[in-house]
């Protein structure tokens, strides 16, 4: 796939040299060395949390490195602000779109940047110019609201060039978009390097950074481990180099699927609030003792709306719920859960966690009425906390105690933390929303091993996930929400991410026909 | 230091920086203003007499149950804004219960009591309903209901007010038999400390109790920490809203009452008022924790006892006194931010540092 | 961090509601060396009085400093130490009474309470120190030690209001009283009655700033000007006010409408803001000045009348002031009614 092995042509434009920066207890970086090239893409990839974004917005001024020095196109800089770092030709798209929906293309690229050539007919002139020069397709006149997220991330690259970027970094640019946008996007980047520009592009998709990177750095705890061109190593290597060991996989087990029903929705629908568009649209579903449903969809089809519907957490749902034949229709948040579901809430900060609390005190969170926490209508401490190092231990949970404040520790080890309470007091029903997102290799590996036991003991878990790949290496079954509905049901065994993308973006349907 | 040991000096550390703070700046205050910054301190820090003690006492009780009404709302993230309207409308109440005198004696009492709690419960109520149904920020509508408070009570006061001959508006009497007598702690001077003073530590202790030792507790300081957490967890977010409210009016309630029961011994033009502001800051000072709640109404109420003879000793403006409080709110709520920030910074470094190690000895092994 | 907003927020306006106070009036030192006039004799008497002021003390252009000039007055006559303090807003009674018993513990006897406020604590202190003599003003309080300086400030208000009914050109006067107290509503029936005696059919409009316990009404110029507003527009020309601070509002009204405005306590034609002082017809004039260098004078002398003494037009302790000569037409109208008051021909309600 990739057409640009060849040697990197082009002189250094970004030279990193020993980069430093400490901050108290988070993973720093030290000894940094990266050398980009004018007219490459060059992939910085790495666990979440090797200091991959330190490093970037260290390149893009937001934060000062304590040490080293940072080269632009020859000449050393000092980088105190993004607004140097655009002066001295450096672009950052971010991973969330800072775009005003109700402005129209145009405009979000000239905002900010009016000094450049104005806001009329100078300004609408350069951004077509950029636009066909680079192939990045848009029509400035379209209000961003209208706009699919592939084509806004083509609008955020066209105000980075606008202000004259010679050097554009990307993080993380593929999460949100399907496989066919990646596609995309990865030829708009070829364009970019063919006119000489250098891109910086941060992911820990490996695959994708083989396809489209001329050369790939490596950042491990902080510091690079090393620089080696994309053609002459294997993503299995990559990986291993990220994570300095052994790489686990998601691999399908022997089906553990019963007949026995545990969840059963029926009818299920949701109105937006104060309107008639149908947030979630008739949806039926079913999942037996020791199945896992994988949900796919691009995001904002409805898979945060389905999760808080069976769990009771959102207002004004039709449809019929029965859990192990019980109806769970109007009952509380709660009393779903001490029916047995347990709950791995996709944003595990806002949703999952008591960040100011103690470990023991997260444990109770969700258990409020259930032992060992409790006793009666006091909060039993002692077991509480014996039960929090219960968790700590089986999953292997990395923290001093269980006296540390949630927020303390990292993405991982919380998300480990909150998988094993909700494994807790027997649950016959796991939701688990995007379980290993933002977590690294090593947590993620735990997770999928600790859900596929779980399924294996006969657990039914519902999983909600944008990884394709641990949707087709996880699910006995996928499901494929869109708009609000369930279009297509997929044999995991027999699907590709291509056809799961299609999909997703209601491509298929019209195959169909 | 052990984790604990730190926790305890950062716990103690931020108060008292906030108070150096807060001393600095009023010296510097005096300084501008061309009075005796040493004079000042030196009455204000004096050891206050046997009277002055009593009176510190007394008003700490009265600052302590405003502090904790204040503060169950707080520990919700609720900001009930509204006790001082609360504490009134309820004060009231309870001296025109007790004045009639329907009850003999304590049983009478008793009834007050009962009835400043649901009055003070009554009035917060309306502002957590408020919030559940239309969404009404609770500090909006408390600051509407304390000036309603104001008027309702001023209205009603002249209907049930009785003429002694003064120019003091105020309600009936509170009969003898239904006085809660005072403590004498000093021989040598008439002031006791009010009876109610018990009153005050059990309502810390229940607070204490049921905050960090039961269910409700622990649903109420979850939703305070994040609401979306608690929903996801199963708590009725409004449910917990209204409830917290009227826990927090029920306490607001309880406020006037040991100056009613042990001093005024009716509601009238003269009763004390703006206890509930003081309230805020002395639960934002003790940092919502009964004990620490306890030292800041000690606190206050020494700094304002101390100011009473400052300016005829000193002959400074008692208002001085007033500028530190108004300060410490400040600087505490900047130096409990800035204590957070390091406390967590600090965990995050204790728990790299735990990390360290077992993740290098399977590195290892791999 | 929505929440430390929020918090910094709440902090912010706790801190403003508590300074709030000790922003609403310059603190000065209590002048307790400066003495009233050029002719004082030396410091000879060990007599110490201690003044106890109301809320707002010395500065408040009215009722506070009228006590303190009657002090220092006698101070300057008889050369006596004195020491003055000062009441906080909202306070508690224990804090009341914590003053009292100070300036007695400091050695001040006899030691003066101005104002209603202090009733109760007065009484409790008093009891507790029978050698200290106590002077209450505005109140009447029982006790062996203690004189209560009282005011027949309708009889002070009926002449005014007499003034402003010969003077109204529109046949509409105001009255704007600070708050709904029995104490002001002496002055108000003491107006009415004043101005339906020259005129019966005169329209006398009457509102209270605020009802107690909001004491806001003494102190709050905005209210008394939107209140003073109303009945000017309402075809008012004269408005009569009994709102302590508030009164500057009513001035700035009177002003703005070309009307008269009557002040209160002393004569406010002089201590007023210059920019309003024209417009100020007359003053109801209470002298507790009077009252309280009499009361001191009676100690000093080793002759203490306690119980109430009530200083009235008779007595000279309540009256109208002629600063600019605005009433020079009508004074012997005045004068007259003056003197059926005095002699008991004319009975003056003290309750509207």
């Amino acid at each position: 796939m990739s057409d640009s092995v060849t040697a990197p042509p082009g002189e250094v434009v970004v030279r990193l040299r020993d980069i430093g920066k400490t901050f108290p207890g988070v993973v720093a970086n030290h000894d940094v060395n990266i050398d980009v090239r004018r007219g490459t893409v060059h992939a910085v990839v790495g666990e979440n949390g090797a200091g991959k974004s330190t490093l970037m917005k260290i390149l893009y001024g937001v934060q000062k490195p304590d040490s080293g020095t940072i080269e632009i196109g020859g000449e050393q800089v000092n980088l105190s602000s993004p607004a140097d770092a655009i002066a001295a030709g450096v672009g950052m798209v971010f991973q969330h779109f800072m775009l005003a929906d109700n402005l129209t293309v145009l405009e979000n690229v000239v905002l900010g940047a009016e000094k450049l050539h104005g806001i009329g007919d100078g300004a609408r002139r350069r951004v077509l110019e950029l636009a066909g020069t680079y192939g990045l397709e848009v029509d400035p006149d379209v209000l961003v609201e209208e706009l699919g997220v592939g084509a806004r991330q083509r609008v955020e690259i066209l105000k980075v060039l606008y202000r004259g970027a010679k050097v554009i970094i990307l993080d993380e640019p593929t999460a949100v978009l399907v496989p066919q946008e990646v596609d995309e996007l990865f030829d708009n980047l070829r364009e970019l390097k063919a006119e000489g520009l250098a891109v910086l592009f941060i992911s820990h998709k490996l695959d994708e950074v083989l396809s489209v990177a001329d050369e790939v750095t490596v950042v491990r705890r902080g510091t690079t481990v090393d620089t080696v061109p994309a053609g002459s190593v294997t993503s299995r290597q990559l990986a291993e180099m990220m994570v300095g060991s052994e790489l686990p996989s998601p691999a399908t087990e022997t089906s553990t699927v019963t007949d026995v029903v545990v969840l059963d929705v029926q009818d299920l629908t949701l109105y937006a609030p104060g309107s008639e568009r149908r947030l979630l649209d008739g949806i039926d579903l079913t999942i037996h003792r020791g199945e896992i449903l994988g949900i796919a969809g691009v995001e904002g089809n409805g898979q945060a709306e389905l999760v808080e519907a069976i769990m009771g957490m959102r207002p004004g749902v039709t449809g019929r719920v029965t859990l192990g034949g019980d109806d769970l229709t109007g009952r509380s948040t709660r009393e779903r859960r001490e029916a047995g579901i347990g709950y791995v809430p996709e944003d595990r900060h806002r949703h999952g966690l008591l960040l100011d609390a103690p470990l023991w005190e997260n444990r109770v969170l969700g258990h409020q009425t259930r032992r060992p926490v409790v006793k009666g209508p006091l909060v039993d401490r002692a077991g509480a906390r014996t039960d929090t190092q219960r968790i700590v231990e089986e999953y292997d949970v990395r923290t001093p105690g269980i006296d540390t404040l949630a927020r303390a520790l990292s993405g991982g080890n919380q998300q480990k933390l909150i998988v094993g309470r909700e494994m807790s007091g027997d649950p016959v029903l796991l939701i688990a929303a995007h379980p290993t997102r933002g977590v690294d290799v090593g947590a993620q590996a735990a997770i999928w091993g600790h859900i596929k036991r779980a399924r294996r003991d006969g657990l039914a878990v519902l999983l909600i996930s944008a990884d394709l790949d641990e949707l087709i290496g996880l699910s006995d079954t996928i499901s494929v929400l869109l708009r609000g509905r369930l279009v297509r049901s997929f044999d995991p065994e027999h699907v590709t991410p291509e056809d799961l993308g299609s999909a997703m973006t209601g491509a298929a349907e019209g195959d169909n026909r | 230091m052990s984790p604990r040991t730190t926790r305890v000096v950062l716990a103690v550390g931020a108060p008292v920086l906030a108070l150096v703070m807060a001393f600095v700046i009023t010296s510097l205050v005096l300084l501008a203003a061309g009075d005796s910054v040493a004079d000042v301190w030196a009455q204000i820090l004096s050891v206050p007499g046997h009277r002055a003690i009593v009176n510190i006492i007394n008003a700490a009780t009265v600052y302590y149950l405003s502090a904790i009404a204040v503060a169950i709302g707080f520990r919700m993230n609720l900001f009930n804004i509204g006790v001082d309207g609360q504490y009134r409308v309820a004060s009231f109440a309870a001296a025109v219960v007790a004045g009639e005198g329907w009850l003999p004696g304590y049983l009478n009492t008793l009834l007050a009591v009962v009835a400043a709690v649901l009055v003070g419960a009554m009035w917060a109520g309306i502002a957590g309903l408020l919030r559940v149904t239309r969404g009404v920020s609770e500090v909006i509508s408390t600051i509407m209901l304390n000036a309603i408070a104001t008027a309702l009570v001023a209205y009603l006061l002249r209907k049930v007010a009785v003429d002694d001959g003064g120019n003091n508006t105020a309600t009936k009497q509170v009969p003898e038999g239904s006085r809660v007598p005072g403590i004498q702690i000093f021989d040598d001077v008439t002031v006791k400390v009010y009876g109610f003073v018990f009153l005050a530590a059990l309502v810390g202790f229940v607070y204490w109790f049921v905050l960090s030792k039961t269910r409700f507790g622990f649903d109420l300081r979850a939703t305070g920490r994040s609401e979306t957490a608690a929903v996801a967890s199963g708590i009725s977010v409004k449910k917990m809203i209204v409830v917290s409210m009227l826990l927090s009016g029920g306490a607001a309630g309880l406020v006037g009452l040991p100056l009613l029961f042990g001093n005024d011994y009716s509601y009238g033009s003269t009763f004390q008022s703006g206890l509930g502001f003081a309230g805020i800051a002395i639960a934002l000072l003790g940092r919502n924790h009964p004990i620490g709640i306890a030292l800041g109404a000690l606190l206050f109420a020494f700094l304002d006892e101390q100011s009473n003879s400052l300016q005829i000793v000193v002959g400074v403006s008692p208002d001085i006194v007033k500028i530190t409080q108004g300060v410490i709110v400040l600087t505490v709520v900047i130096a409990y931010e800035v204590v957070r920030r390091y406390r967590v910074r600090l965990e995050q470094r204790q728990v790299a540092a735990a990390l360290d190690e077992p993740a290098t000895i399977e590195e290892a092994k791999a | 961090m929505r929440r430390l907003t929020k918090t910094a927020a709440v902090a912010g306006v706790v801190a403003l509601v508590l300074a709030g106070a000790a922003c609403s009036k310059k603190s000065d030192d209590s002048a307790s060396t400066e003495t009233g006039g050029e002719n004082c004799v030396e410091k000879t008497d060990d007599m110490k009085v201690g003044m106890a002021f109301d809320v707002g003390g010395e500065g408040d252009q009215s009722f506070n400093d009228s006590a303190a000039k009657g002090m220092k007055q006698a101070a300057c006559e008889f050369g006596f130490d004195f020491q003055t303090a000062e009441a906080q807003d909202g306070e508690a009674e224990s804090a009341r009474e914590g003053r009292l018993q100070e300036l007695v513990d400091a050695g001040y006897n006899p030691v003066v309470a101005v104002g209603f406020a202090y009733s109760a604590s007065v009484g409790k202190v008093a009891a507790e120190n029978p050698d200290v003599s106590f002077a209450i003003v505005d109140d009447a309080v029982e006790g062996d030690n203690i004189t209560n300086l009282l005011f027949a400030e309708e009889q002070g208000s009926f002449l005014v209001g007499a003034a402003a009914a010969l003077k109204s050109e529109t046949g509409n006067v105001g009255f704007v009283g600070g708050v709904e107290t029995e104490l002001i509503q002496k002055f108000e029936a003491g107006f009415i009655a004043g101005a339906k005696a020259v005129k019966s059919d005169i329209k006398v409009q009457t509102r209270y700033l605020t009802q107690p316990p909001d004491f806001s009404g003494f102190g709050d110029p905005a209210k008394g000007k939107t209140a003073a507003e109303g009945m000017f527009d309402a075809g008012a020309d004269i408005v009569y006010h009994a709102a302590g601070g508030s009164g500057g509002g009513v001035f700035e009204a009177a002003k703005a409408a070309d009307g008269w405005a009557i002040g209160v306590d002393s004569d406010q034609a002089l201590t007023a803001d210059d920019s309003v002082k024209d417009i100020i017809l007359t003053s109801m004039v209470k002298n507790i000045d009077v009252a309280v260098h009499e009361f001191l004078k009676s100690v000093h002398d080793g002759a203490v009348k306690t119980g109430a003494q009530v200083y009235d037009l008779e007595s000279n302790g309540v009256g109208y002031s002629t600063t600019g000569d605005h009433l020079k037409d009508v004074a012997d109208q005045l004068e007259d009614y003056k003197k059926q008051i005095v002699d008991g021909t004319i009975e003056v309600p003290t309750k509207p």
